[in-house]
């Protein structure tokens, strides 16, 4: 009970410091929850693009387009020669007067589309494939090509590696914001408790003369670093919300115009709760660094 | 209780402050500790309580040797061993009671228990009255029982104070005098030291002179 007590009153001075000094306190906390809100906004916008590529279809398609002259035959034939190929998971065939309608639905080239005198666009199937692995598409393609009255195979699978590749950099972009700002965070609470400790030279002197250990020492400074983390976390939390929110209407306001819908994704409640524990670790390194300096400097005075 | 045996102290910068020194003070005794200013009496009464370390020889206290404690074994024998610090270091953002408490929350005590024995060792030194009373606003005399008061509130078997009537007009002095006394009427060990013989010259206890860092006699009076 003797331990628990000591670890109540720890928390007790140092929530009693916290509030001898409310605007301090206050600016401190808000100067540490900005520092982490950058990179848990930055995260959130990562989450969310990611969230929204998942949306798309991002399985690798292979387009075969058939030879302006192809017959009928021809079309069957590579139509059974796709559909043979182990790596081909569906195929679609959109015929020459298929893709000439839909060009001219989905565009504003009707009025030169009707001014040529025959439709320029050729047969073409769509395979989407069941392997996303560059080489095994690349084999696909070159045999595909190779069919009679082929003309052309495209595989526009590389946007996807694109995207999974930026979105990796992305990440890494994040990680390293976070890991700095963390690291800014450390520091932030390691000069607070610093002054901490030097305002009480005193007071830690005087018990330590009546028999205070240096764990004793460091309790209450200790507690009033991870509190001053832990409160931080919160209020990087609070921020990061209204930004969410801030930038998420905007977003959505530019759904209509794409397939997958836009939306802020946030925190998930095991994040939040990671994040301010984590916050409130990182008070408690700053704290525990600071206090451990001081007091060998303390004793080195002695 | 307290046993030195060939004990020094040297100082960074080369000063001796004790050399050789070998003393026993037993249970329940009480012992002045006299010399002028630079004998080494405040330096003796450190090293008894384990503020300071001996540079040779050994201190044994209660029977633990204090050379071989680690740092946080020897902060909890501090609290076993009262201490009447010369210089009082008291904490003047704090109430009376405050400074008298401070011990016993470094110990964890439960705080109704601690305020029960705060207020017993002020009402011993007399200063029951000014609980609510910032250091600053007490006099020396009183700052000297505060000090005292923080000393026995841990219930201390052993009581060691530097000075205590150091700077105390003769009535002040005899009565700290008389308060030490009644300490060690009760049964605990009480060392104290002083470079004014005339104000302990009441007290029936023995007396150990110190010149230059070395006992010069003990005699008992």
């Amino acid at each position: 009970m003797t331990w628990l007590r000591l670890h109540l009153d720890a928390v007790g001075d140092a929530l009693r410091r916290l509030a001898s000094q409310p605007f301090a306190s206050l600016v401190s906390i808000a100067v540490l929850g900005v520092a982490l809100a950058l990179p848990v906004v930055a995260a959130v916008l990562m989450k969310s693009v990611g969230a929204t590529a998942a949306g798309l279809d991002t399985e690798p398609h292979v387009s075969v387009y058939m030879a302006l002259d192809a017959a009928p035959e021809d079309v069957r034939r590579v139509e059974g020669a796709l559909r043979a190929q182990p790596d081909a998971a569906a195929v679609k065939f959109v015929s020459r007067a298929q893709a000439l309608a839909e060009l001219q639905s989905t565009t504003h080239l009707a009025d030169v589309l009707a001014s040529l005198d025959r439709n320029p666009l050729p047969d073409a199937f769509t395979v989407r494939m069941r392997t996303s692995d560059a080489d095994r598409i690349a084999a696909a393609r070159a045999a595909w090509s190779r069919l009679p009255k082929v003309d052309q195979v495209a595989a526009d699978f590389e946007w996807s590696q694109h995207l999974a590749r930026w979105a990796r950099f992305g990440e890494r972009v994040v990680l390293a914001i976070g890991l700095l700002l963390a690291g800014a965070v450390a520091f932030i609470v390691a000069h607070l408790i610093r002054l901490q400790v030097l305002t009480r030279r005193d007071e830690i002197e005087v018990s330590q003369l009546v028999g205070a250990t240096a764990a004793d020492v460091r309790r209450p400074f200790l507690y009033h670093g991870a509190l001053e983390g832990l409160f931080a976390g919160a209020a990087a939390l609070g921020l990061a919300a209204l930004v969410a929110a801030w930038i998420g209407s905007e977003l959505s306001a530019l759904t209509p115009s794409y397939a997958a819908e836009l939306k802020v994704v946030f925190l998930s409640p095991a994040e939040r709760a990671a994040l301010v524990a984590g916050a409130a670790a990182l008070g408690l390194l700053g704290a525990w660094t600071a206090v451990a300096r001081e007091l060998r400097r303390f004793a080195a005075d002695r | 209780m307290i046993r030195f045996s060939a004990v020094t102290k040297r100082y960074p910068g080369g000063l001796e402050a004790l050399r050789g020194v070998t003393l026993e003070v037993a249970e329940g005794e009480m012992v002045a500790i006299t010399g002028h200013s630079g004998a080494g009496k405040s330096t003796l009464l450190k090293l008894a309580a384990g503020l300071e370390r001996a540079s040779g020889g050994t201190v044994l206290v209660q029977g633990q040797n204090l050379g071989s404690l680690g740092e946080a074994s020897l902060a909890v024998l501090r609290r076993r061993i009262g201490f009447v610090f010369q210089d009082h270091k008291l904490l003047y953002d704090r109430s009376a009671f405050e400074n008298v408490a401070l011990p016993l929350r470094i110990c964890g005590f439960p705080r109704e228990e601690a305020a029960r024995r705060v207020r017993a060792a002020l009402a011993k030194v007399g200063l029951l009255a000014r609980e609510k009373a910032m250091p600053v606003a007490l006099s020396g005399g009183e700052q000297q029982r505060l000090c005292i008061a923080r000393a026995i509130v841990n219930r201390p078997m052993v009581l060691i104070a530097d000075e205590p009537t150091g700077n105390l007009d003769a009535d002040y002095a005899r009565a700290i005098v008389d308060l030490f006394d009644s300490f060690h009427q009760v049964g605990v060990t009480v060392l104290l030291s002083t470079h004014d013989e005339a104000s302990v010259a009441r007290l029936r206890c023995r007396r150990v002179a110190l010149a230059a860092g070395a006992v010069l006699k003990a005699a008992a009076a």
